[in-house]
């Protein structure tokens, strides 16, 4: 398997909870791949495909140390997902503007519930 | 620090009435898929004044607080702590401030910010409440985690 790919989504990174709990594992600081799977109910190959979805996705990075491979999340990683909130509020603002704009604009007391 | 989240719109009514709807309708606008229980059928309620709650409730009653109303000067602004379901030490706080405009129209600047509170338990085990919560809002909770252990981690490095 290419150890290298293009850029992946942080998104769709995110969306699985095997990778959620990865970075959780990686917040209290770097880790090597064992330390990581022993923590994780996935088998060892599951966790090396998670690890290079996140790295691919660019919110872990990883380093060699011997034979071992330590992995710690990618700072720059934090704007992906801010990005990825913003877009939730976005949402948010989206449907709340037509909303508010196909509404009735004087009889807001009587309107309400 | 992770910077406060920012977004702003125009929208083409007044801010008396962008407040309100933002306030009592809360349940018509709110995307329904980003709900604690994911069941398309919960309300959302916000309960109008300060102190009053903001939650969700399913069809068979049970319910999931999402926050509180910290703020309440209509129909200026409006501010709330946001928690989703969580721990409500881990509450992040949203402001919602609503601009008058020319022509009628106002402006919505919002403002998350508070992430750093969700360090309480950062990098504490817990039983990820995201384990029960569909698929959405495990994300955003996890992603607010996330940004947490980011800042973290920078100030670290830095």
């Amino acid at each position: 398997m290419p150890v290298e790919q293009t850029r992946g989504d942080p998104f769709e990174a995110l969306g699985d909870p095997t990778r959620r709990e990865i970075l959780r594992l990686l917040s209290t600081g770097e880790k090597p791949v064992h330390e990581i799977a022993v923590a994780l109910p996935v088998s060892r190959p599951a966790v090396s495909r998670h690890l290079r979805l996140l790295k691919d996705a660019g919110l872990v990075s990883e380093r060699s140390e011997g034979t071992r491979r330590i992995y710690h999340l990618q700072a720059g990683g934090v704007r992906a997902v801010q990005d990825y909130l913003e877009g939730i509020w976005g949402d948010a603002a989206a449907r709340f503007r037509m909303l508010a704009e196909n509404t009735g604009r004087d009889e807001d007391e009587a309107t309400v519930r | 620090m992770t910077a406060p989240l920012r977004i702003q719109f125009d929208v083409d009514c007044s801010a008396a009435h962008a407040f309100t709807t933002w306030t009592s309708r809360i349940a018509a606008w709110w995307p329904p898929d980003h709900t604690v229980s994911g069941d398309p059928e919960a309300v959302i309620v916000l309960e109008p004044g300060p102190g009053g709650r903001i939650y969700e409730r399913s069809p068979l009653g049970l319910e999931h607080d999402w926050g509180t109303i910290t703020a309440w000067e209509p129909p200026w602004r409006l501010a709330y702590s946001w928690h989703l379901g969580r721990d409500r030490r881990e509450a992040t706080d949203v402001e919602i401030r609503f601009v008058s405009l020319e022509h009628g129209r106002a402006r919505v600047e919002i403002e998350h910010r508070g992430w750093e509170r969700l360090g309480e338990s950062a990098n504490r085990p817990l039983i990820p409440p995201w384990r029960a919560a569909p698929r959405t809002m495990r994300i955003v909770v996890g992603s607010a985690e996330l940004a947490l252990a980011w800042c973290e981690r920078a100030r670290l490095t830095d």
